[in-house]
């Protein structure tokens, strides 16, 4: 598995976590004690600042690990070569595609959710989840076409 | 028109250029050695450019590296 691929994997991994507890509090507070909004906007800060610090520590745990295991593999210390090539760039940009196609849906679901009669409150939760599952499809896009491969159009 | 396909010849040249491994063609024309082992695998397609590279890598025209098929064929 390439520097990339690992870095995609552990992103998909840390979203994965993400949504999961934004799911599970969602409906345990959705279940005690309804719609509040400061307990929901509480929840969103936790689960922005969640993600962007799970990204960075997942980035550089990822950069260490990877680094410690080419210097036991090749006995030298030489850094290993973390090049980012059109192959790369051509997946980045699919998975990107992939993914605002599915925040384009999740928003124009979200906002059918207001023009229903349910609260903003719903349809910015929604949006934040859909947010979240966009990233998760990128990323799974992504590391389908390393595994499958790529082509142009 | 049906999709075409593109080959190459990259493994044999290798073979014939000192048993050059993956790893030391993937340095010269400056990409990873996970592309170099996907064009020979046929799983991508490489740009004009790193086309261009691969050959002069090898000091042959292009049309010795790679080959192109349509789907009629």
């Amino acid at each position: 598995m390439t520097y990339r691929e690992t870095n995609i994997s552990v992103s998909l991994v840390s979203s994965l976590l993400v949504l999961g507890y934004y799911l599970v509090s969602w409906l345990q507070m959705y279940q005690d004690e309804g719609m509040n909004s400061t307990v929901v906007f509480r929840l969103w800060v936790i689960v922005i600042v969640a993600t962007i610090l799970l990204n960075i520590l997942g980035n550089i745990l990822t950069s260490i690990v990877i680094s410690i295991v080419h210097a036991i593999k090749t006995q030298s210390n030489k850094e290993p070569r973390f090049i980012e090539d059109e192959r790369d760039k051509l997946i980045e940009l699919k998975g990107t595609k992939a993914a605002y196609i599915t925040f384009s849906i999740g928003v124009f679901l979200s906002m059918l959710t207001f023009a229903l009669g349910q609260p903003p409150l719903v349809m910015f939760s929604l949006i934040i989840f859909f947010s979240i599952a966009a990233e998760i499809v990128g990323d799974f896009w992504q590391l389908n076409f390393y595994r499958r491969g790529v082509q142009y159009g | 028109m049906d999709k075409g396909q593109v080959h190459n010849n990259i493994r044999k040249l290798r073979f014939h250029h000192d048993e050059m491994t993956q790893e030391q063609l993937s340095e010269i024309v400056g990409v990873t050695r996970q592309t170099i082992i996907a064009i020979e695998g046929g799983k991508y397609a490489p740009s004009l450019d790193l086309a261009f590279r691969i050959a002069l890598a090898f000091g042959v025209p292009l049309d010795e590296v790679f080959s192109y098929t349509t789907g009629d064929e």
